[in-house]
């Protein structure tokens, strides 16, 4: 049986594109080069965050927020779904008049959030340090298993009829003489289809080339430290990140950090942030890790003595304007984007998925994706 | 005790029942085994079971134990305290 679409990526987004997909009938064949969740998917923390801006940004937030409510009931694993909340910290007093524009900003685009001062905070937070100038409380974020996500999704594609291929690795796209979409050539032989969608996170650059497109996506690396358990009473709110994390995005040419850290179901807590670009280079750098834990520590000191049993790097897909690529290709008929989320590709996978299903299926899309076409970069015509 | 019950990975506490449903469901490595279990993730960090998981691996797949990509091997070797790590890079360490 032939499949109608072949997704390259087996992360977060291409199990999301699977299941959303093989819901509606769609007979879907998903190859990935090495296991389920492989890249980005595991090597992130469990924010789903409801506060990066643009506006664009939080639609496809709000969006797949509440696509998660519906997920942890519909899916066949425990994907450790909560809605806990997050508190965003203001360490400096100087940054705290610009941070308090940002949140009206937000309660302004509908956001929920309110602005905490540092005794509020504190009784929230007893463990937190107390040389804080403010901060906000965001009710509506909520935290998941990202891998859990990832194969929960690619088993109910299952289910649903879909093909799940791992440690298969897509090495062409064949196109006819009018640039439709004709087969994918894999490691593990030819399989015709009139779609393809490339879900490949970091490496969609490569995926891109096969068609002689230039999908402008990067890897940018990502550290987390992961600790043994701790007991449920010491972090009450399960995600507590420095304010200053937004910034963090925007930083191009060095290693950017900022304390964020989340408490697993499990107890462990993941100890974040760095952003920087090393290639494709996923190895720990030591000296990254001590200066994310340093951070970390003057907001939490009480975790100085609590032991790191794991540390690791990913890479998140980047893209120039730090907003995901979820189109058809102009140029290429059949050939799909699902990528660029770089740290938001937990938060936007269910989205991203169900926007793809509806592009692939002719049905009206949940949200107007025109801000996420391949072709709003410069240059992303095809290649000579 | 039944032979499923026998516990694995003693840190996270996952029985075979669990690695062979895991097994059942499509793992082929150690790493696939788990991110579907947890066995491995605990504070030993696979130390004292992914050899048993490879043997399991073996068994019930039909994979010779060398052919089994083994688990990602990432630092610190074993645990240690987060503020002496945070001084790896010669900042100030409060440690006694």
């Amino acid at each position: 049986m032939l499949p109608d679409v072949v997704i390259i990526g087996g992360g977060i987004i291409g199990c999301s594109c699977a299941y959303y997909l093989a819901r509606e009938g769609v007979k879907v064949h998903l190859v990935e080069k090495g296991p389920l969740g492989s890249g980005a998917s595991k090597a992130g923390q469990s924010h789903i965050c409801l506060w990066e801006q643009p506006e664009i940004s939080l639609k496809l937030e709000k969006a797949s927020k509440l696509l998660y409510e519906t997920l942890s009931e519909e899916l066949p694993l425990d994907i450790e779904y909560e809605r806990t909340g997050s508190i965003a910290i203001v360490e400096n007093p100087a940054e705290l008049s610009s941070f308090e524009q940002t949140v009206q900003l937000l309660q302004d685009e509908g956001v929920s959030c309110q602005l905490l001062s540092p005794d509020e905070i504190i009784e929230l937070e007893p463990n937190l340090a107390r040389d804080i100038a403010g901060g906000a409380f965001f009710p509506q974020d909520a935290q998941v298993n990202p891998l859990m996500v990832t194969l929960a999704l690619a088993q109910a594609a299952k289910e649903n009829g879909a093909v799940i291929q791992t440690f298969t690795e897509a090495t062409g796209i064949e196109l006819s003489p009018g640039k439709a979409v004709v087969a994918v050539n894999t490691t593990a032989g030819r399989i015709p289809t009139k779609a393809v969608v490339n879900a490949a996170g970091a490496w969609s650059g490569a995926i891109g080339k096969m068609v002689g497109l230039d999908v402008p996506v990067i890897p940018r690396r990502g550290h987390i430290i992961v600790t043994e358990p701790v007991p449920s009473d010491v972090i009450n709110c399960k995600i507590l990140l420095e304010a200053g994390y937004m910034q963090t995005l925007g930083v191009e040419n060095k290693v950017a950090i900022a304390a964020n850290i989340q408490q697993a179901r499990s107890g462990n807590i993941l100890l974040g942030s760095s952003r920087d670009f090393a290639g494709f280079d996923r190895s720990v750098d030591p000296d990254i890790i001590s200066a994310i834990i340093a951070r970390n520590l003057c907001f939490m000191p009480i975790l100085s003595r609590i032991h790191v049993i794991r540390t690791y790097a990913g890479l998140r897909p980047y893209t120039p304007d730090l907003l995901p690529i979820i189109d058809e290709a102009d140029t290429v008929e059949g050939f799909y984007v699902a990528s660029g989320h770089e740290g938001l590709g937990i938060t936007m996978g269910p989205i991203t998925g169900k926007l793809i299903s509806q592009m692939i299926t002719s049905q009206q899309t949940d949200l107007s994706v025109e801000q996420l076409s391949l072709s709003r970069f410069k240059g992303a015509t095809r290649l000579a | 005790m039944a032979e499923e019950d026998l516990i694995i990975c003693r840190c996270e506490e996952v029985t075979l029942a669990e690695i062979l449903q895991a097994i059942h469901e499509g793992a082929r490595t150690v790493d696939e085994v788990k991110r579907r279990t947890r066995a491995g993730m605990g504070l030993c960090q696979g130390k004292t079971c992914r050899k048993l998981v490879t043997q399991i691996l073996a068994q019930h797949t039909g994979q010779p134990v060398g052919e089994i990509l083994p688990a990602t091997f990432r630092p610190p070797v074993r645990p240690i305290a987060l503020n002496i790590l945070a001084s790896v890079e010669g900042e100030k360490d409060d440690a006694p």
